[in-house]
């Protein structure tokens, strides 16, 4: 029961990793490459399908910390007080620029957004390598040790990467390249790499902190009928935007 | 301040702030989901203008109660850490199927509804919808059942000194969840109904060329306001059964309760013996309007009032009669590590939150023309035009 939600939990991680990243990675290039409004108009709405599908990984990956690792939960969290906090307002003012930016016409109004959009996505890919660091260092280092910076450095230059081969794959006119599926697949699973690389690191200690039997049994058995939905579901929002005719539409909501 | 009464103004903020949205979203998402049905049935125009403009209100709305409730989702682990060693093997387990399967599924469709528009069969589009719907009440569920935990820690027992999940039927069943639970989702009725009414209201006040169109949303909010206050108040009452004993002896959490009650009691005459028998003329009868646009936020208020009834009460536990607030605080929080995570939270959340009410206001001041959500493809001029 253990290694099975240890497989979920890494699953989930990674997932968010190779998914969310090319969003905020394109929420990085976006001062890059976006440079008219146009241009980052359609950046956004190449993503914008996806994100809310995306960034519901991380939600689940905090539930299931609490769920499957209360005890990693508490100390995973307040030993990174400082760097949770601002990631979660990264977090929250990228989310809030995505849902923001189209609400009123205006080149002022969505400009500041797209601030925002890149300064969150900034946030959150640099954060992450800070984060993982200090994971893999169980948590005892300082938040700005050397490392765990060029960690952040690294991760985001990734998600930027990933993001321009998303961009590559649906929107090959703006991105200014063409790249397959498969590419993305591949820049997908090097940007999840960090992320695997730690969770693989900490097998045996999560293994040893994980919650109850009991616990996991009843968490298994409420989740595992509505699993096949959320498979669909994910598999039916890259089936309905792959790249084809048409496929980034505009004006799209976000 | 020391640093528990900081953290607890941090989550009773950012709490509130959550639920003022959360609240309007489980009340407008069966809305939204019935007008969606009609369209879909009868493929009206009519029909269609009202699912973009009061779905676009609902997912307006919807954007800072995700946001805000991020930030509720991590504070456990940051402020919290006590109670997650003492019983998160139990409390984590509801959580865990929130963010896991039901919040996981309504983002997941709300993002295919928002961005399927024209483009998924029309059926399949529906019933994007009203997945988003049936989750938002699974969510709903699950964090009342957690809350319930806390009220009365019912399926567990303590064993070495931590609490431990012996029947999770009874957590599920906890005699504070089964009616806390509906009590909350028709408060939401009423609100996102009082929200029509108030928003319906306002442009008929105004007079202009979409009073049919107001006409009948200040209809559905007038009905969908007096069945949501009338079982709110039902579900109100039958809570009191299986309260804590000595919860409310404190001015601190009776204040707030006898507030819900004498107003939450007075908006259900007006509703249901009042707005209701004369659904057919308020919207014509100019002269009410204003009142029934003065009513809307007093829902928000009463639900916040609610909310303060049932966490104040529980105090000074964080579980009832088994971990107290203090020891379920991160050990180590400092004054000046909540101070900063407080006044951050407080002033990009609250900030958003004026926007986003700002926007909807925007939006209802406009009408619904020109509407973002299910807008069709732009028409872009050729390019030898646009040299």
């Amino acid at each position: 029961m253990e290694l099975i939600w240890y497989a979920v939990f890494t699953l989930l991680l990674s997932g968010y990793f190779a998914l969310e990243g090319f969003d905020l990675g394109v929420g990085l290039l976006m001062p890059v490459i976006g440079r008219t409004q146009e241009t980052r108009d359609r950046m956004v709405a190449a993503m914008a399908p996806f994100v809310l599908a995306n960034e519901v990984w991380l939600v689940a990956v905090a539930g299931a910390l609490f769920g499957v690792y209360p005890h990693l939960e508490g100390e995973a969290l307040f030993g990174l007080y400082p760097l949770v906090v601002a990631m979660l307002l990264a977090w929250v003012v990228r989310d809030a620029g995505l849902w923001f930016r189209r609400r009123i016409d205006g080149p002022g109004w969505r400009r500041f957004w797209d601030v925002t959009i890149t300064a969150g996505s900034l946030g959150l890919s640099f954060g992450w390598g800070v984060a993982l660091y200090a994971a893999a260092t169980g948590f005892g280092s300082s938040l700005l040790h050397p490392l765990g910076l060029l960690l952040g450095v690294v991760v985001t230059l990734l998600f930027a990467w990933h993001g321009w081969t998303f961009l590559g794959w649906r929107a090959p006119e703006t991105a200014g390249i063409t790249r397959t599926g498969r590419a993305l697949a591949l820049s997908g699973l090097a940007a999840a790499l960090p992320a695997l690389a730690v969770l693989g690191g900490a097998l045996p200690y999560l293994l040893d902190h994980s919650a109850p039997a009991s616990t996991l049994g009843v968490m298994g058995v409420m989740a595992l009928p509505f699993a096949p939905v959320m498979v669909l579901a994910q598999v039916w929002v890259w089936r309905f935007f792959r790249p084809g005719r048409s496929a980034v539409r505009t004006p799209s909501f976000f | 301040m020391d640093a528990l009464d900081l953290a607890r103004t941090q989550f009773a903020v950012t709490g509130s702030l959550h639920f003022l949205f959360v609240l309007l979203t489980l009340g407008l998402a069966p809305l939204v989901a019935i007008m969606h049905t009609r369209w879909t049935r009868s493929g009206a125009p009519e029909h269609e203008r009202a699912v973009r403009f009061w779905g676009q209100v609902y997912v307006t709305n919807y954007a800072v109660g995700i946001v805000t409730g991020l930030v509720m989702e991590f504070q456990f682990g940051l402020s919290w850490s006590g109670l997650s060693r003492y019983a998160g093997d139990v409390f984590g387990a509801p959580l865990a199927m929130e963010t896991l399967v039901a919040f996981f599924l309504e983002s997941t469709f709300l993002g295919l509804w928002i961005f399927g528009w024209g483009r998924l069969p029309k059926w399949l589009h529906l019933a994007c919808i009203w997945a988003v719907t049936l989750t938002a009440y699974a969510s709903a569920w699950f964090i009342m059942a957690a809350n319930s935990f806390l009220q009365n820690p019912a399926g567990a027992v303590e064993r070495g000194g931590r609490m431990e999940l012996v029947d999770a039927a009874a957590l599920f069943t906890n005699k504070t969840l089964v009616f806390s639970f509906p009590h909350v989702i028709s408060a939401g009725l009423f609100t996102a109904g009082m929200m029509l009414v108030g928003a319906s209201a306002y442009r008929l006040r105004r007079g202009g060329e979409d009073a049919a169109f107001f006409t009948r949303s200040m209809r559905t909010g007038i009905v969908t306001a007096a069945l949501g206050i009338t079982l709110t108040v039902g579900f109100g009452y039958a809570q009191f059964g299986g309260i804590q004993e000595g919860k409310f002896k404190g001015d601190t959490a009776a204040t707030p309760l006898a507030l819900m009650m004498d107003v939450g009691n007075l908006m259900f005459f007006l509703a249901v013996f009042l707005m209701l028998p004369l659904v057919r003329f308020l919207p014509r009868w100019r002269w009410t309007h204003r009142l029934l646009m003065i009513l809307t936020p007093v829902p928000f208020v009463l639900a916040v009032c609610g909310w303060l009834a049932r966490e104040l009460g529980r105090q000074p536990w964080m579980v009832w009669k088994k971990l107290t607030v203090a020891d379920a605080m991160s050990p180590g929080l400092t004054p000046g590590m909540i101070t900063v995570s407080l006044v951050g939270f407080t002033a990009v959340l609250g900030l958003l939150a004026l926007t986003d009410y700002a926007l909807i206001a925007r939006l209802i001041r406009r009408g619904p023309r020109d509407l973002d959500l299910g807008a069709a493809a732009e028409e872009r001029p050729a390019p030898a035009l646009s040299l």
